[in-house]
């Protein structure tokens, strides 16, 4: 019972972080698209959000689609599994 | 200054808190006296994670995670310089039939001949020096992020 309920607080440690890196990546590609003076639209699901200025009308604009929004978080998960899986199968304690 | 202990690892504390209380009661409290403590308690805790084999994978797991977001910080704007540079409008990143992003630009200047179309080039400069200069910038973090490990171990 014990183990179990390490193994399902680990992986929920573990979707939180993918959710904060997703979270502080879009915050990124805002600032970045404030930068660069862009539109940045993000689609979510069935829903989208539209950041940038609503009167920059002639400004370039940017869309990221569903296949973007979930690759992103797959990437960002597959990243840190196979760093945590290396580090864990080649750790040995100092000495 | 002493407050700055607090930041370091109970176990170590235990160990060697009083003599370091000892020891920053006889120096100045310089700011660079706090920046050491600072990356002490850093350097600390980093060799407390790396004796332990779960939260030495955890934190693995965290820098990967910082890695994968920089890395993909990095492929926008890589795909923004692509897409301005480009003559095609839209620009699209797909792979097949998957469309990952599309990047269009505002059709303003087409009826306005030479000089809109001068503006728009010299505009357009500005914008891919600034892409230029976010990019280089996500490189130094992404280096600086992968050197971090050893720089920590260095610090021992």
């Amino acid at each position: 019972m014990r183990r179990q309920s390490a193994a399902v607080s680990l992986v929920l440690l573990a979707l939180l972080a993918i959710v904060i890196a997703q979270a502080s990546l879009v915050a990124l590609l805002f600032v970045f698209s404030l930068v660069l003076k862009l539109r940045l639209g993000i689609e979510i699901g069935g829903g989208a959000m539209l950041m940038g200025s609503q009167l920059g009308y002639g400004q370039p604009q940017v869309t990221l689609f569903n296949a973007a929004t979930v690759a992103s978080a797959v990437f960002t998960g597959g990243c840190g599994a196979v760093a945590a899986a290396r580090r864990f199968n080649r750790w040995r304690p100092d000495r | 200054m002493k407050g700055l202990l607090r930041l370091y690892p109970r176990s170590w504390r235990e160990r060697y808190g009083r003599e370091m209380e000892v020891l920053l009661e006889q120096m100045p409290g310089e700011l660079g006296v706090g920046l050491d403590l600072v990356v002490g308690a850093a350097a600390a805790y980093a060799v407390v994670i790396r004796g332990n084999r779960i939260l030495s994978a955890a934190g693995a797991y965290m820098h990967g995670v910082c890695v994968a977001v920089l890395l993909q910080a990095i492929a926008f704007v890589t795909f923004i310089l692509y897409a301005q540079g480009s003559a095609a409008s839209p620009a699209v990143a797909e792979l097949g039939p998957i469309r990952f992003a599309v990047f269009t630009r505002p059709h303003l200047f087409g009826g306005l001949g030479a000089l809109g179309s001068a503006a728009w080039t010299r505009t357009a400069a500005i914008e891919w020096l600034l892409g230029a200069a976010v990019l280089a910038m996500l490189i130094a973090a992404l280096a600086l992020v992968l050197a971090s490990p050893r720089l920590l171990k260095s610090l021992r």
